[in-house]
């Protein structure tokens, strides 16, 4: 489905913004999920059997060309991604059925380190390992990107912000909440 | 020296495979895995292990599934389980609490607690 289709059906479809460091999943017509990118990444997958989508948006710290590998977390980027992926299989995807697109991961200026194409190279690596079919990407670049994804029917319309400043995006440090605490019973 | 403390990890990710390999065997841990609880009942069949840690969400066979299958077992009885999942609803704590969990990680894990609590489970 790479034509970009019209994302107008009969009704407006209710929007919703997914925020750095969500992930959500829906099989509802009714839903569009919406983001704007800079340097952080979305993912949205798509399972055309079950007609069942989701759509995750993160920034993880530092690159780790960056000398120091520690800073880039790549454990909380890993979970946003199985979160993402779990949502989608709670509501009846199969993980080997799952189509992937990737976009954002803009770099902001030279002489930066370029924390968009880090965070490009960890979601494409993810998708690999995990034998997730990408079929679309739009990543990387200078300029951010506005993306609307229908989940429950799998399509993506991203529109390059050419004229808009790219927006600052704090790297995502991990919610106290996601401190790996251990319960024993 | 005493033996390595010898752990199943059962995860379908290979992502979170790497990642558990990764922090266990830093922590001087003994680590086998399997991909879900199919892979580890075989596994588990014919070799020894003195603690699991199981994901929730697996094809085939859950974590859920398996914990139960375990404990089916007078050979686990005992055997220390530790779920680690994505999951932080309290029904599912809750289920795996009753199928016989010994503890229950959130991810993303920090490998400095998940090996104080294997190491608190094991000893």
């Amino acid at each position: 489905m790479e034509r970009r289709a019209p994302l107008r059906s009969s009704a407006e479809p209710t929007k919703i913004t997914i925020m750095q460091g969500q992930a959500r999943a829906s099989g509802d017509t009714s839903l569009e999920y919406t983001t704007i990118l800079g340097s952080c990444v979305a993912t949205c997958l798509f399972d055309p059997v079950a007609k069942v989508g989701g759509m995750n948006h993160f920034l993880l710290a530092e690159p780790p060309s960056n000398r120091d590998p520690e800073h880039f977390d790549e454990h909380y980027g890993l979970f946003l991604m199985e979160l993402l992926v779990n949502e989608t299989l709670a509501l009846g995807a199969k993980k080997s059925r799952l189509k992937a697109r990737l976009y954002g991961g803009a770099n902001i200026r030279d002489g930066l380190a370029p924390i968009g194409s880090a965070n490009a190279a960890f979601a494409r690596s993810f998708l690999l390992r995990e034998s997730i079919e990408l079929t679309q990407e739009d990543l990387e670049g200078r300029h951010a990107r506005r993306v609307h994804f229908l989940p429950s029917r799998g399509l993506v319309r991203c529109r390059t912000l050419n004229d808009e400043p790219l927006p600052m995006q704090q790297p995502l440090r991990r919610p106290k909440s996601a401190g790996g605490d251990v319960e024993l019973f | 020296m005493h033996k390595a403390t010898r752990i199943l990890t059962v995860d379908d990710s290979p992502s979170m495979r790497a990642l558990l390999m990764q922090a266990l065997t830093a922590h001087g841990f003994d680590v086998e895995q399997a991909e879900d609880g199919v892979e580890a009942l075989e596994w588990l069949a014919t070799n020894e292990v003195d603690l699991v840690i199981t994901d929730i969400n697996m094809p085939r066979m859950d974590g859920f599934g398996l914990i139960e299958n375990l404990r089916g077992s007078a050979r686990h009885t005992d055997r220390p389980i530790l779920v680690l999942t994505t999951e932080s609803s309290d029904e599912k704590k809750k289920r795996a609490r009753d199928a016989g969990a010994t503890g229950w990680i959130v991810k993303p894990f920090d490998a400095e607690k998940l090996a104080t609590a294997v190491r608190r489970v094991t000893h």
